[in-house]
């Protein structure tokens, strides 16, 4: 443990003092050193492994608590490795099930598909047809996708948390880091690592997200195949299609990308407003188009949770977006546990009313991103504390907002949500509790109106 | 439940279609109520609600001529969400089932290759 201690502060200070030439050795302007510093932090989190890379994708959500020049460069950071190879990978599904993969699948490809920090993933064909979950049943010798957590991925990674908590202690005591709580940071990593490692709960999320959008046959995600899956292998079906960085082939393939782009962000509008459960780590890797003009979501190892209530509040927000009304953004955010001081709320209240009215991009359409980013940031600089899930669902909504753009750069994703918003807004009216609640102030507005 | 909220305020909305100027007036401003139509604020919620249950009244009166020439009407062909959800359900407690059955082989594997 103090090995890799002095490893972590090692390769931290190397990429810092490699960074003092692009900072200026600290004459450059402000901007300038923190961009060079903060690629330097990106550099150093990417050579320091799984632990780190996941932690600055933390980080990539919190523009409330880091500076934008860190945020920036955290969203940039490669989740790709080079591949372990295919021995070791056999390793794991021999230790899981007592068997070699050809003994599990009707063949397994040795050349892995993809590779990533925490699992890497390998072809294979199933051995016997399967009734999964929902939907119809996968035939012998459908395409599998099998995703296998890295040997030793899951120990070192508590590892380097277990290490980094102790360092974020003794951070937490400085004065300088009080606007931010290191260590409560570092939990909320923890928790979702924990979850990202056991890959039976991706499993469970994909075949709720398969059963949740029955009803849409533009909208699919990997179905599982449960008797060849553990915690630490999940095999799935394989998905084929075009990513968002191959667009052009896509379209020359028929794909309409603009009802894709409205199709897609209007199903991760129903996953935050109607379930309350979505993909919380959507990125061009994370997505596909397929030839059939279907969007495909992979990959749920991250996913947000809404308890019925904040869904309802979080609503409410975006119609104060939708409909640009900074004093219900202000109210329904609180209920969502951002607490603004009372000194601060005319300031927040004021730049948040810039906000709403300044964020449509030059072509009309809105800009979800610059609204979302800019609150959080508000929030930042006037000392209130965000909630955990708050910013992450900022950022997923922004992120859907960037994946939509890619397909078709003037959808305005405030004006999809309009539908969602007022809606579900409409439909809670009439909620028993809510009625009780509201109806004698209803009446006795009514009243007023009427003898007036 | 929730859908009825939205079907008796449509079901309202066009029992007094020709009485309510004002209610006319906030569905045309909420229609046009775009980016750049909408004047903001909580009156502006209200005009896209108004537009919004006013596109349900005309969903109703389709449904409405629909049962009166005999049809089946969309908002009954629906499967029930309840039914759904339990087979859902069933599916999911399935899936669990051969999990753990392919782990218990495993541990029955591990157990005869250590004997």
């Amino acid at each position: 443990m103090a090995s890799r201690r002095l490893t972590i502060a090692g390769t931290v200070l190397r990429r810092l003092i490699a960074a003092l030439p692009a900072a200026g050795f600290g004459l450059a302007s402000a901007h300038r050193r923190r961009a060079a510093f903060a690629r330097a932090w990106r550099l150093a989190f990417e050579d320091l492994g799984p632990a780190f890379i996941k932690l600055g994708q933390l980080i990539s959500v919190r523009p409330d608590e880091f500076s934008d020049e860190l945020v920036a460069e955290m969203q940039s950071m490669q989740d790709a490795v080079p591949p372990l190879p295919a021995e070791a990978i056999r390793a794991v599904i021999r230790a899981e099930f007592a068997r070699e993969p050809e003994e599990l699948w009707a063949t397994f490809d040795d050349v892995p598909v993809a590779s990533a920090s925490i699992a890497q993933v390998h072809r294979a064909t199933l051995a016997r047809a399967y009734t999964p979950v929902w939907g119809t049943e996968l035939p012998t010798g459908t395409a599998l996708a099998i995703k296998v957590v890295r040997p030793g991925a899951a120990e070192s990674i508590r590892a380097d948390v277990a290490i980094a908590r102790s360092l974020a202690e003794r951070v937490a005591r400085m004065r300088f880091a009080r606007r931010f709580d290191p260590v409560a940071l570092l939990d909320e990593f923890a928790s979702t690592v924990d979850r990202e490692l056991d890959l039976r709960q991706e499993g469970r999320f994909a075949d709720r997200f398969t059963f949740d959008f029955r009803d849409d046959p533009k909208v699919v995600a990997p179905r599982i195949v449960w008797p060849t899956s553990t915690a630490r292998v999940l095999t799935m079906e394989f998905m084929t299609g075009w990513r968002l960085n191959q667009l052009e082939e896509a379209r020359a393939g028929g794909v309409d990308c603009y009802a894709l782009a409205v199709h897609g962000a209007t199903a991760f509008m129903r996953q935050v407003f109607v379930y309350g459960r979505y993909h919380a780590d959507l990125h061009p890797a994370n997505l596909f188009v397929t030839p059939d003009n279907t969007i495909a979501y992979l990959d749920f190892g991250i996913v947000g949770f809404l308890t019925s209530e904040e869904r309802m509040n979080i609503t409410q927000v975006m119609a104060a977006l939708v409909y640009r009304d900074p004093e219900r953004a202000l109210t329904y955010s609180a209920n969502l546990g951002v607490h603004v001081p009372a000194d601060r709320v005319a300031t927040v209240r004021e730049g948040l009313g810039e906000l709403l009215g300044g964020t449509f991009r030059p072509d009309g359409t809105r800009d979800f991103a610059h609204f979302g980013l800019g609150f959080l940031k508000l929030l930042g600089e006037n000392n209130v504390q965000i909630p955990s899930g708050y910013g992450l669902l900022i950022k997923s909504l922004a992120t859907v907002e960037g994946v939509a753009r890619a397909l078709y750069p003037e959808i305005d994703i405030v004006e999809t949500a309009k539908p969602f918003t007022t809606r579900i807004l409409g439909q809670a009216m009439g909620d028993p509790a809510r009625l009780h609640e509201r109806i004698p102030a209803a009446i006795r507005a009514a009243m007023r109106e009427l003898v007036a | 439940m929730t859908d009825d909220v939205m079907r008796f305020f449509a079901a309202w909305m066009l029992t007094h279609e020709v009485a309510d100027e004002g209610l006319k007036a906030a569905v045309l401003r909420g229609d046009e109520g775009g980016a750049d139509g909408m004047s903001g604020g909580p009156d502006a919620f209200v005009d896209g609600l108004a537009a919004m249950v006013a596109e349900e009244k005309e969903n109703l009166k389709r449904d409405l001529e629909a049962r009166a020439r005999g049809e089946k009407v969309s908002i009954e062909a629906e499967p029930d969400p309840a039914f759904e959800e339990l087979r859902f359900e069933v599916g999911e407690l399935r899936g669990r089932l051969d999990n753990i059955e392919s782990l218990l082989e495993t541990l029955v594997r591990r157990a005869d290759a250590g004997k």
